[in-house]
């Protein structure tokens, strides 16, 4: 395979890639939702709950690994199989090679198997001079190509139909139009068809293995699997063990998540249940280890050998749309391949691709067996991190953005510095064109948020009727960023809770959550700063912030930098603090709720929302601020499509991998033009910076406005 | 029966969404002339097991029947553009019919030829798939038994091109499900 970068390059440099996958990726979401929508309707489960079961189904499995292939040994071998456990992908290759040296075997016919894949069986079956045919026509097509899959499920995904006319064309010798799919498709029928009769060995995978009965459970669309492993007479099974299930009811449960989850299809086409070679046939069954028991002992990823390679992780990954397979993975593509490469095929295969997640959260959402891919993933990061080294400016740059003075003080030099170029509102910077040209760089403002006197002194203001927090009191999280970028952020969320009766307090050494650091995989910075902030909000008052990407991080992954103390002081600390903190939108929809119509001035000027990625996959928000600008405004409020579909920002993937960035922002500002609004309101600020600075570098005439700016506007003078 | 008749119905809903037809005759008689409906000419190759439980529609086939036995099973039934066997259970949850096919003599008749015709006793409707997980299980469970079957729902089909979608891979292009309500 190719070194990452290079992979990285080329797909950016296809144009196929992006425009293929965005037509994919939407296709599939309506295909897949209106799927699990229906699975009720169809057999009266909901998607959570077989979700939920599933997951537990394979947990248990794996809490009793050894037993578990035990059982499914067994029975295989009474059926008349032959198992065997291997530990390496070298022991598997030459178990099989060795099996078609003795057997006379000079071709094989491959159903699809990602595990073969895994192992590298093509080459070296190669390499013995023997020749692995694909059958499965994505995999049969990029056979063609020299390529590898660069999807679980579709591996062709990424190429064009025009594309493969011009491949077939060149490799079969006979025109194939561009836009002829059924006769690209019907190919694959005449040239395999003599393949499958005559070859010595048939090679699959295994969707599940079925201890109850020693069964492999094969799924299949197009026919070619039945074929791989019924005519010839032998039968390999490459597959790993975490593949196990105790009973037909299990294989059933993961038969209904599975195709709604891969296709967009309630069920596959073949279904099949192959237990033993069938007769004048034998049957190898491979276990193949390469790493597997190594994830089952670590806590945070074995939950990741319960994917059943439906490939939805892949299908709403942002970045995904825009490099691909070969980018966004190694042999394993999407978020799973992300999470398993390291113990498949080492960290150094994992670092890059790692890289461009944008924890987003999205992958999350649509697991069929509920795998917590952002956070294994951050894992992976941390590793990376640990195990080879950030680059040197990078990791002093973190380590140095602990402390709260230096950051202050940069900010001023900076601010000086840059101030000859601030040119409306943005810092306007001669070169760094793969960091600007897509993105206008924010101007830095002489004098943070802290520092502003609407902020630091309680102002004499109007008092909204009614007001809901009358006598309460409230520390604001200013957030670094808007502290230090966008302070008339956090002016308006003063402004707003004031409005709303709370004395609003700004602990004074309040400084960063600590997520730059914690996306970054510097985890012990990051700890620095959540020990710092939790002690600076220590109190029994509610801690409102504008920023729910703090939320999240304080929330959600805090206790995950402590989990490893031994005295419980900072994981009780930082557990008393969670619920306590709240992004400015949960509180103006909840604690803070305001009347209808009370920020409501006339102003009928359409808007649009863009909802914080992780508001809506993490944090579980809504349609809230939509409502808050419809009931507090009257305003009339477009619907966005893909509008919790993250923007771009993606913390540390902004600066190491821009074209990514650059082209999810693209994908989102693409969608704000289609509703024709001019001002767009979103709730988190580093979307904010992102997008304005976007609309700026594309020359749009649109206002990008926290919605605590826009509300804050509306407020009666 | 009214229950018969609910499961009836979701079944062909089902098996249509998955793009077969679905044929519903009172009993065994309507055979030829469902044949007759879906495949005027045309070699029939017919699965052995099905073949030797219907002797009467073998007959009824004269010359256009071909039984497909151990003897060359591929070459011939791949020959035949029409194929006929036996179906176990018809699903109504997905409106798939589950096949067993031990042989490759058994196989090769739903793996090759281009139109599909799969016959089921109306009382081999079942209403889930954990339904028919628990005829799985009380065939092969507990103990290691040698067999192959499969759910066949709708003809053979890909999408990996540009995610459009092409019926009619190396499977069936065509799915004829009949169900006999007598049965």
């Amino acid at each position: 395979m190719e070194p990452f970068e290079r992979r990285y390059a080329s797909a950016l440099a296809d144009p196929n890639i992006a425009t293929g996958l965005l037509a994919f990726q939407r296709s599939w979401r309506d295909s897949r939702d209106a799927q699990v929508s229906d699975i009720e309707r169809s057999c009266g489960r909901s998607f959570e709950s077989l979700r939920d079961e599933l997951a537990a189904v394979k947990e248990r499995v794996r809490l009793q690994w050894d037993a578990s292939i035990e059982e499914f040994s067994v029975r295989a071998r009474e059926a008349g199989s032959v198992v065997v456990q291997v530990t390496t992908p070298k022991e598997a290759c030459d178990y099989i090679a060795q099996l078609c040296r003795a057997r006379g075997v000079k071709v094989v016919v491959k159903g699809k198997s990602m595990v073969s894949e895994e192992i590298g069986l093509n080459a070296h079956l190669e390499s013995v001079g023997i020749a692995a045919v694909e059958t499965d026509l994505g995999e049969w097509l990029l056979q063609l190509a020299g390529e590898h899959p660069s999807h679980l499920v579709m591996p062709a995904i990424h190429k064009r139909a025009a594309q493969i006319a011009e491949l077939l064309t060149r490799v079969l010798g006979r025109r194939f139009a561009a836009d002829d799919i059924d006769a690209m498709v019907k190919s694959v029928r005449t040239e395999l068809r003599e393949q499958f009769l005559t070859a010595g060995l048939g090679l699959s995978g295994a969707n599940a293995l079925v201890m109850e009965s020693g069964t492999v459970l094969l799924v299949c669309n197009e026919g070619n699997n039945r074929m791989s492993v019924g005519i010839p007479p032998v039968h390999v099974v490459t597959a790993g063990a975490e593949k196990l299930v105790p009973t037909f009811a299990d294989a059933m449960t993961q038969v209904r998540l599975l195709a709604r989850s891969a296709t967009g299809q309630p069920i596959t086409t073949y279904t099949n249940f192959v237990t033993g070679p069938r007769p004048g046939q034998e049957q190898h069954i491979l276990l193949i280890d390469n790493g597997r028991t190594a994830m089952a002992a670590d806590p945070d990823i074995a939950s990741a050998l319960g994917c059943i390679r439906c490939g939805a992780c892949a299908n709403v990954c942002p970045p995904y749309a825009v490099v691909g397979g070969h980018g966004f993975g190694h042999v394993y593509t999407g978020a799973i391949g992300l999470v398993n490469t390291p113990f498949h095929h080492g960290i150094d295969a994992a670092a890059g691709p790692q890289s461009l997640c944008v924890s987003c959260g999205a992958c999350a959402k649509v697991c069929p067996v509920d795998i917590p891919l952002p956070t294994q993933i951050l894992e992976v990061r941390r590793k990376v991190a640990e195990e080879r080294g950030l680059p040197p400016l990078r990791r002093l740059a973190l380590r140095a953005f602990t402390s709260r003075r230096l950051v202050a003080g940069a900010t001023r030099v900076a601010a000086a510095l840059t101030l000859p170029l601030r040119r409306g509102g943005f810092t306007r910077l001669p070169g760094l064109s793969r960091q600007t040209s897509w993105r206008s760089l924010p101007a830095v403002p002489i004098r943070p948020a802290r520092q502003r006197a609407e902020v630091r002194k309680p102002q004499a203001q109007p008092v909204l009727p009614d007001p809901p927090l009358a006598g309460r009191r409230v520390l604001l999280f200013l957030q670094c960023l808007s502290d230090r970028l966008a302070p008339d952020i956090v002016v308006a969320t003063t402004r707003l809770l004031r409005a709303a009766g709370a004395e609003v307090v700004v602990p004074r050494r309040q400084h960063c959550c600590g997520l730059p650091a914690y996306d970054s995989g510097d985890w012990r910075s990051a700890r620095a700063m959540a020990e710092q902030t939790i002690a600076t909000l220590q109190s029994a008052d509610d801690v409102v912030t504008p920023a729910p990407s703090c939320v999240v991080t304080m929330v959600g992954e805090y206790e995950r930098l402590f989990r490893d103390d031994r005295d419980a002081q900072w994981p009780r600390r930082a557990a008393r603090l969670a619920p306590r903190v709240h992004d400015l939108v949960s509180y103006l929809s909840g604690p803070a709720r305001l009347a209808t119509g009370v920020l409501d001035n006339g102003d009928r000027e359409p808007v649009t929302v863009h909802r914080f990625c992780q508001s809506g996959n993490v944090l579980g928000h809504t349609d809230q601020m939509e409502t808050l600008l419809r009931d507090l405004c009257g305003v009339p409020v477009r619907p966005l499509e893909e509008n919790g579909v993250c923007c771009g920002f993606g913390g540390s993937t902004s600066l190491t991998a821009p074209e990514v960035a650059a082209g999810i922002l693209d994908r989102k500002l693409t969608c704000v033009d289609d509703t024709r609004a001019a001002t767009l309101v979103t709730d988190n600020p580093g979307c904010v910076l992102h997008l304005r600075g976007g609309a700026d570098a594309g020359g749009r005439r649109l206002r990008v406005l926290h919605v605590a700016e826009y509300l804050a506007e509306h407020l009666p003078a | 029966m009214a229950m018969q008749t609910q499961l009836l119905n979701r079944f062909r809903e089902r098996a249509d969404e998955a793009g077969s037809t679905v044929h519903i005759i009172p009993d065994s008689a309507g055979l030829r002339g469902t044949v007759e409906l879906v495949a005027p000419d045309g070699r029939v190759a017919l699965a052995p097991r099905f073949a030797a439980s219907r002797p009467r529609i073998v007959a009824s086939l004269g010359p256009r029947a071909v039984v497909i036995t151990g003897e060359n099973p591929v070459a011939t039934a791949a020959g035949c553009p029409v194929g006929m066997m036996a179906g176990e259970l018809a699903v109504a949850e997905t409106g798939s019919v589950l096949v067993v096919e031990d042989e490759l003599s058994d196989r090769v008749v739903s793996m090759l030829c281009q139109t599909l015709i799969q016959v089921v006793p109306g009382s081999k409707l079942v209403a889930t798939l954990d339904d028919t997980a628990a005829w799985l299980s009380a065939r092969g469970g507990g103990a290691g038994r040698a067999g192959y079957a499969a759910l066949i729902t709708g003809p053979s089909r890909t999408a990996d091109i540009e995610r459009s979608l092409t019926i009619g891979v190396q499977g069936a292009s065509r799915v004829h499900v009949v169900i006999v309500e007598a049965e």
